[in-house]
């Protein structure tokens, strides 16, 4: 009655490892509704408030200011669908984890695969791989629609090949393409910055194992900390502030701005993306650590 | 351990690999509470163990030791002498139940069946084949958290034999399943270690493991308080009576005294035997020419057994009738 009719593959060589454990966490995440009301939100809200951002901005060309206009950036207003995404990505990297543990069935988990740094690894590349597809369609169709709006308003393109802060002295409203200075970077460095995110959130869900400790820390750590570091005097917050993850990532998305308002606030694109990503290694390490002494 | 052995029982070809459990000195304390304190003990192949114990004596933890998932303070469990860290196709080896509902409520039975399978590699089929051996194949493809706690008995069970392996773990898996469920779980129980496989069952319920298991593990606040087995478990812990009933009562009274037996009188003129067997009273009884109506032994009930045993060893009690008295 319970022998088998299905013959299992021979257990002869390899052992349960990374492919397997990517595998069940792929079908995991595909498989709770969850995870496809994340991704719908993280596209359709990012395309749609940076379509809405862009459209507000444009209507506000003509009554700008030669410094304003200077700090028009075209691309950052194509990936304000970020500020949105980030939250959602946060959601979906914790849940992720913190899912498990509320339901019991992380025990279910490790015990199919003892190694539990393998599990971990296969989560954060299964969230973390597809978190990074649709952020990264979602920022490039972000910033073709955006730069539609900004025409239909009557903006020009830059001359191609043309850097995007040269711009200062134009009358009309600038749109750009892929191919001006820094508009290729901060595209790409949007997806990427969303992808870290993730990783953040899913090392907390570790750490944490509450999906509601888990979410408010990572909330906090985007939006309260800042605010607690805005009313510090400037001389003190001056100088933390741009190693705060949600400035990490306005630096690896702007554009015009670096020069202008943000000079000297902000860290380089490069190096912002560098501290990110040493920030979720951190992270991502401690949950290991954590998840391998703790009791599951 | 013996391995790579094909017995046959009754007849049919059985499973090939065997699987002894055995834990020795193994502890678990959680900051002041010891939940398990020096267990030692062995669960055997072919055979279906109970493991017994009052509410927080440690049978939960002691099982998720067996499973690597809590690590022991003191001491080893080990399944053929290996660690549960060091095999290589966990599932095809050791399956668990550990708590029904721990399922993604949103996902269905097939897809969270289809996920456990992928990380040991065991093929798709596999899946329907457990589905259908547990009667859940209609509502495969429905959430897990719609269903019964029933139900969600099956799915665990269903997910524990997913890798058709040699050793079973259930932690009191007829919670929840309706007369017609636990018959069916005593059934599986008993074929799948017909198959020779190790089966380790715990259970509150000590009536269904009299009927269930032929072998226990009893513990009490975390330490062991037997390792036996069902029969043996309640002669060695009950003093044997038999109630004899004769048309010479006092003369058979006279000749099991004279024997070395000691004899009271019960209800309607029978005899409550102590000291003697049935055996030997119908032998005695024979021998002296008196005729018997009834030879029966008296049997305690695992469940007054097991009261007996580990009623200083349960943690809680509930609300004594001297207090609702003192109350009303
Ligand atoms: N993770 C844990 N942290 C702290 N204490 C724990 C933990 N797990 C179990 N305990 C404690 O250890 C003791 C044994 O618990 P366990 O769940 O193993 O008992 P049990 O025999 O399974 O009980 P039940 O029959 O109620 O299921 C209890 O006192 C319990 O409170
Ligand atoms: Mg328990």
């Amino acid at each position: 009655m319970t022998t088998l009719a299905v013959p299992l593959p021979s257990t002869e060589s390899g052992r349960a490892g990374l492919r397997h454990a990517i595998r069940s966490e792929w079908t995991k995440l595909r498989s709770v509704r969850s995870t496809w009301i994340s991704l719908a939100v993280i596209v359709v809200a990012g395309i749609g408030l940076s379509a809405l951002v862009s459209n507000v901005e444009a209507t506000r060309w003509a009554n700008l200011g030669p410094v304003d206009r200077a700090q028009f950036d075209p691309v950052r207003f194509s990936q304000t669908g970020e500020f949105i995404s980030q939250f959602v990505v946060g959601v979906l990297g914790a849940l992720v984890v913190t899912s498990e543990y509320s339901t019991g069935s992380i025990r279910t988990t490790l015990a199919a695969m003892p190694r539990r740094t393998t599990v971990l690894v296969a989560k954060a590349m299964v969230v973390g791989a597809v978190v990074f597809v649709v952020t990264q369609i979602t920022a490039f169709i972000s910033f073709f629609v955006s730069q539609e709006v900004l025409t239909a308003h009557g903006g020009k393109a830059l001359p191609a090949g043309s850097s995007i802060v040269t711009q200062l002295r134009t009358s009309v409203i600038p749109v750009v393409t892929l191919a001006n200075g820094g508009a290729v970077r901060a595209v790409i460095l949007c997806g990427v910055y969303l992808t870290m995110l993730t990783l953040i959130a899913l090392g907390i869900g570790f750490i944490l194992r509450h999906s509601a400790g888990a979410i408010s820390l990572y909330v906090g750590l985007l939006l309260v900390i800042p605010l607690v570091i805005g009313i510090l005097p400037s001389s003190i917050s001056g100088s933390i502030e741009k190693y705060l993850p949600s400035n990490l990532g306005l630096a690896m998305i702007v554009v015009t701005t670096r020069k202008t308002d943000f000079a000297g606030v902000l860290l380089s694109p490069w190096a912002a993306t560098g501290l990110l990503a040493l920030y979720a290694a951190i992270i991502v390490v401690l949950a290991a650590w954590v998840l391998a002494r703790r009791d599951a | 351990m013996i391995s790579e052995i094909a017995l046959v029982l009754s007849g049919h070809a059985v499973w090939g690999r065997l699987l002894m459990i055995e834990a020795t000195g193994l502890s678990k304390t959680y900051g002041k509470t010891r939940a398990v304190d020096g267990l030692s003990f062995e669960v055997r192949p072919g055979a279906v163990t109970g493991f017994l114990g009052p509410n927080g004596s440690g049978k939960s933890t002691t099982m998720r030791m067996v499973l690597g998932l809590d690590r022991p303070t003191a001491g080893t469990v080990t399944l053929d002498g290996r660690q549960y860290h060091d095999l290589k196709w966990p599932l095809r080896e050791v399956g668990a139940l550990l708590e029904a509902k721990s399922i993604h409520p949103g996902r269905s039975a097939r897809n969270h069946l289809w996920s456990l399978a992928q990380t040991n590699a065991i093929p798709k089929g596999r899946v329907d084949e457990v589905l259908e051996l547990v009667g859940l194949t209609a509502v495969a493809d429905r959430k897990a958290g719609k269903f019964s706690l029933g139900m969600s008995q099956r799915l665990g069970i269903a997910s524990a034999l997913l890798g058709d392996p040699g050793v079973l773990l259930f932690d009191e898996p007829v919670n929840g399943l309706d007369p017609e469920g636990i018959l069916w779980v005593r059934t599986l129980f008993h074929s799948l270690a017909g198959e020779g496989r190790t089966i380790f069952v715990s259970s509150h319920l000590m009536s269904e493991m009299a009927l269930t298991a032929t072998d226990l593990v009893v513990i009490g606040r975390g330490r062991l308080i037997a390792d036996t087995t069902v029969d043996d478990f309640i002669n060695s812990n009950t003093e044997a009576t038999v109630l004899v009933r004769s048309p010479e009562a006092s003369r058979l009274a006279e000749v099991l005294t004279s024997s070395g037996a000691s004899v009271v009188n019960g209800d309607n003129g029978s005899l409550l035997v102590t000291g003697a067997r049935s055996s030997q009273i119908g032998e005695a009884a024979h021998a002296a020419g008196i005729a018997l109506h009834e030879l029966s032994p008296q049997q305690a009930s695992l469940e007054e057994v097991f009261m007996d045993l580990t009623s200083d060893a349960v943690d809680f009690h509930g609300i004594t009738s001297a207090t609702t008295r003192a109350a009303s």
